[in-house]
């Protein structure tokens, strides 16, 4: 084992420095740094996506032939680490990283042809309709109909905890086709244009006043059948392959320092103002490193010793658990540090105006909630770790 | 970069995991504890002949040369065998201390006799009243008639009991403009004026409270002169081999938490079945994944030439340590009223565990120690696995 890079590895960091250096401009530094929110505004994440696509470098873990980078996970490593560790913005998932790769293992030509180039040119921005409310965690449980007539699916019910619906054009959603057998196995992936008559949005406030989250209501919806991702009922294997993107092909550490960095940058403009962090403070800020120093091993060496291009399935669990416990520890650090100060509402309205990094750690203190129950609940990730971890079968 | 072990890593793990497997299971493991000094004289010769003696020291001194790493998987396996033998205490610290500070002639004098198993030296460093397991040493050194007189007091210091010699740290005095400078010396066990008080830790060590009071000290058994970085250095790296230790002992108790949660029924269905248990070991089992993580990063780090052995150790030991007090706690709690007794080997390892979380500098302290010394300076700002290259442009303020 060792923590060496490769001289063509390390010149490649070099690469990738080079270029946020030219091409990350202090704009979109500061909407990543000052935001508080899940994702940043699409016009932040949307500029810096097509810095990135200009480049090449959007899609790492799509093949090469679509845009794919065809980078060892090293590689990909170093990449997402400079990125973040330089303040670039996160770039919205939900197209390429989430429906991309779905479209890519089970989409048609057409859909291919129609939607990849579209995905990468940031013309389409998606939305996940997944969850619906009586649907979270029992994802099976789901209900939102879909009935079949003439060259089109009509659809009735509702989604919820839909983010940035209400920036979307589209949305990648499983619906209801039969309600025969195994709940799993009535569940259809569809395509659905979010202007189509009858969808309507209504946005839902999050708990640190953001307007991210939204409930989405069908009513007679018509989607053409066209849309439809694999075959009628065999939606349930897209989103379980899509759901192995959404908890294990993000690198969270280097994220996660950048947010540590912020309350790192407030705790040494309080101490330039005279302000004497205690020793307990310091000995919470040692765990918090601690903790995120190691996880960052943890997270390179899942992916180090992955083929290209995959995910590191199971494990993943592992490291969305303790990115979202840490996302929320970090975030929890930012409030002590600041103390009573913390308590005051930056903005007029419910949702809070942002104008410096000591202005963030509220709303994403309180935002920081989620992180545990998004993308299958933290207790969700513990059965899944119990029956990987401990060996199989467990019962 | 490789995050696998190399072939000659993964035959150092297998082998040492072999040789414990037939010589220390936890019937085996009695005869440690009640061998004169805690230490089996032929499984210490088996160490000897392994190499395993001779592994952690630097092959300038005729030793192997193995990284931390390399020492961290010896660790790990002693750790799941909950091994007394004073192998840290004596192999990796106080071999280490001599082999970086020991004049020409002690080191020819002591370190053949290391390797090969004949001689033992323990480092007697800690002392009651120091939380700061770095802090310079208390206890006096005072030049008196061309010697060196020692006097103070050091504590459960491990690996003492049968040592040839002692390896001691002790502080002489500012004077004018000299600041006061830290020293070490070597104390035999017949030396007039040294009290040694035989004890046992917690978790079956074998060690000694030292009392100093006037032990004079010739030159030649002083070490390379004041030379307090090295002291550190070793004992940052004796830190994060112990937590390779505890690693072991972790993942040891986690396993048979699990057996015994597969194999106890209660309500009429094993206790796995029920989800609170299930979830319970599955946070075990992230603690025991993150504290290797732990160890690799500060190892690789150290066999890298970061050079910051304390920051590393402070790192680990604030990550392992609350780590352990978690697994050791809930391995207990899982095996019930079992689970306190002596019968059972899951509370040695509690008591094993627990140890771990005070030896050289409590899980808290080397959180707060850490946290100190990374805000001092930026490092910390950028990854801690890729090596370090010059500043990020950083995010706008």
């Amino acid at each position: 084992m060792n923590l060496l890079l490769d001289p063509d590895d390390a010149a490649f960091r070099e690469e990738v420095r080079a270029f946020l250096a030219a091409e990350l401009t202090p704009a979109l530094q500061r909407g990543q740094y000052l935001n508080a929110a899940i994702y940043p505004e699409p016009e932040i994440s949307g500029a810096w996506q097509k810095i990135l696509h200009r480049r090449g470098w959007l899609v790492p873990l799509w093949p090469v032939e679509w845009g794919g980078t065809g980078w060892k996970p090293v590689r990909r490593f170093i990449f997402e680490t400079e990125c973040a560790l330089a303040g670039a913005p996160l770039v919205h998932p939900m197209g390429v990283r989430l429906v991309g790769p779905v479209l890519l293992r089970y989409g048609t030509e057409a859909q291919k042809q129609h939607y990849l180039p579209r995905i990468l040119a940031g013309e389409d921005y998606w939305c996940q309709g997944f969850s619906e409310s009586g649907a979270g965690s029992d994802l099976a449980a789901l209900k939102l109909r879909a009935v079949p007539q003439g060259a089109d699916y009509v659809l009735d019910g509702s989604k919820i905890w839909t983010t940035h619906a209400h920036h979307a054009n589209c949305m990648f959603a499983l619906v209801r086709t039969s309600s025969e057998g195994r709940r799993q196995d009535g569940i259809t992936f569809l395509l659905i244009d979010m202007h189509s008559p009858g969808v309507t949005v209504r946005p839902i406030r999050t708990i640190g006043g953001d307007h991210d989250l939204n409930e989405v209501f069908f009513d007679q919806v018509r989607v053409p059948q066209a849309n439809r991702v694999g075959e009628e009922n065999t939606g349930w294997e897209c989103a379980r392959y899509l759901l192995e993107f959404e908890r294990g092909a993000g690198i969270f550490s280097p994220r996660l320092r950048s947010q540590l960095k912020r309350v790192g940058d407030v705790m040494r403009s309080l101490q330039a103002q005279g302000t004497v962090l205690d020793g307990l403070l310091y000995r919470r800020f040692g765990n918090v490193l601690a903790d995120l120093d190691t996880f960052e091993m943890l997270e390179l060496k899942t992916f180090a010793l992955l083929e290209p291009g995959r995910t590191p399935g199971p494990l993943s669990s592992v490291l969305k658990l303790r990115a979202s416990r840490m996302r929320q520890a970090i975030a929890e650090l930012g409030i002590e540090v600041l103390g009573p100060h913390s308590l005051r509402w930056h903005g007029a309205g419910e949702e809070p105006a942002i104008e410096a990094a000591e202005q963030a750690l509220l709303p994403d203190f309180l935002n920081s909630r989620a992180a545990t129950i998004f993308g299958g609940a933290q207790e969700i990730q513990l059965g899944i770790i119990a029956k990987t971890l401990l060996g199989d079968p467990l019962r | 970069m490789q995050l696998s072990l190399t072939e000659e890593q993964s035959l150092i793990d297998a082998s040492v995991r072999s040789l414990l497997d037939g010589e220390y299971d936890f019937v085996q493991r009695r005869r440690s504890l009640d061998a004169s000094n805690g230490c089996r004289a032929e499984l210490w010769a088996q160490f000897a002949a392994m190499g395993w003696l001779a592994l952690p020291l630097p092959q300038a001194v005729g030793g192997l040369g193995g990284g931390a790493l390399e020492t961290g998987l010896l660790m790990r396996a002693f750790g799941r065998h909950l091994v007394v033998e004073p192998y840290l205490a004596c192999a990796v610290l106080a071999g280490n201390v001599m082999a970086e500070l020991g004049r020409p002639a002690q080191a020819q004098a002591w370190l053949p006799g290391l390797m090969d198993g004949r001689l033992r030296l323990a480092l007697v460093h800690e002392e009651a009243g120091q939380r700061d397991p770095w802090a310079r040493a208390t206890t006096t050194a005072v030049r008196k008639g061309g010697q060196w007189e020692l006097r103070g007091t050091k504590l459960l210091a491990r690996g003492v009991p049968g040592a040839d010699a002692m390896l001691v740290t002790a502080t002489q005095a500012a004077s004018g403009a000299t600041a006061p400078r830290e020293r070490v010396f070597l104390v035999r066990p017949g030396a007039s004026g040294l009290s040694i008080e035989v004890a046992r830790c917690a978790d079956g060590a074998h060690a000694a409270d030292l009392r100093l009071e006037g032990v004079t000290v010739d030159d030649r058994d002083q070490l390379d002169g004041g030379a307090p970085a090295q002291l550190r250095d070793a004992c940052g790296r004796a830190v994060v081999a112990l937590c390779w230790e505890a690693v072991g002992a972790m993942t040891a108790a986690l396993e048979m938490t699990v057996a015994h949660a597969r194999q106890r029924a209660q309500f009429g269905r094993p206790l796995i079945q029920f989800q609170v248990v299930e979830h319970r070991l599955a946070e075990m089992a992230v603690c025991c994944e993150e504290s290797l993580a732990a160890c690799e990063l500060a190892a690789l780090c150290l066999d890298r030439g970061d050079g910051d052995a304390t920051g590393l150790a402070s790192m680990a030991k604030a990550k392992v340590g609350r780590a352990a007090r978690f697994v050791a706690q809930q391995a207990v709690q899982l095996h019930g009223a079992m689970g306190v007794t002596q019968e059972l080997a899951i509370a040695s390892y509690f008591r094993r565990l627990m140890a771990f979380t005070q030896q050289h500098g409590a899980t808290d302290w080397h959180a707060q120690a850490f946290a100190e010394g990374r805000l001092g300076g930026d490092a910390w700002r950028q990854s801690s696995t890729l090596p370090a290259t010059g500043p990020h442009r950083e995010s706008a303020p």
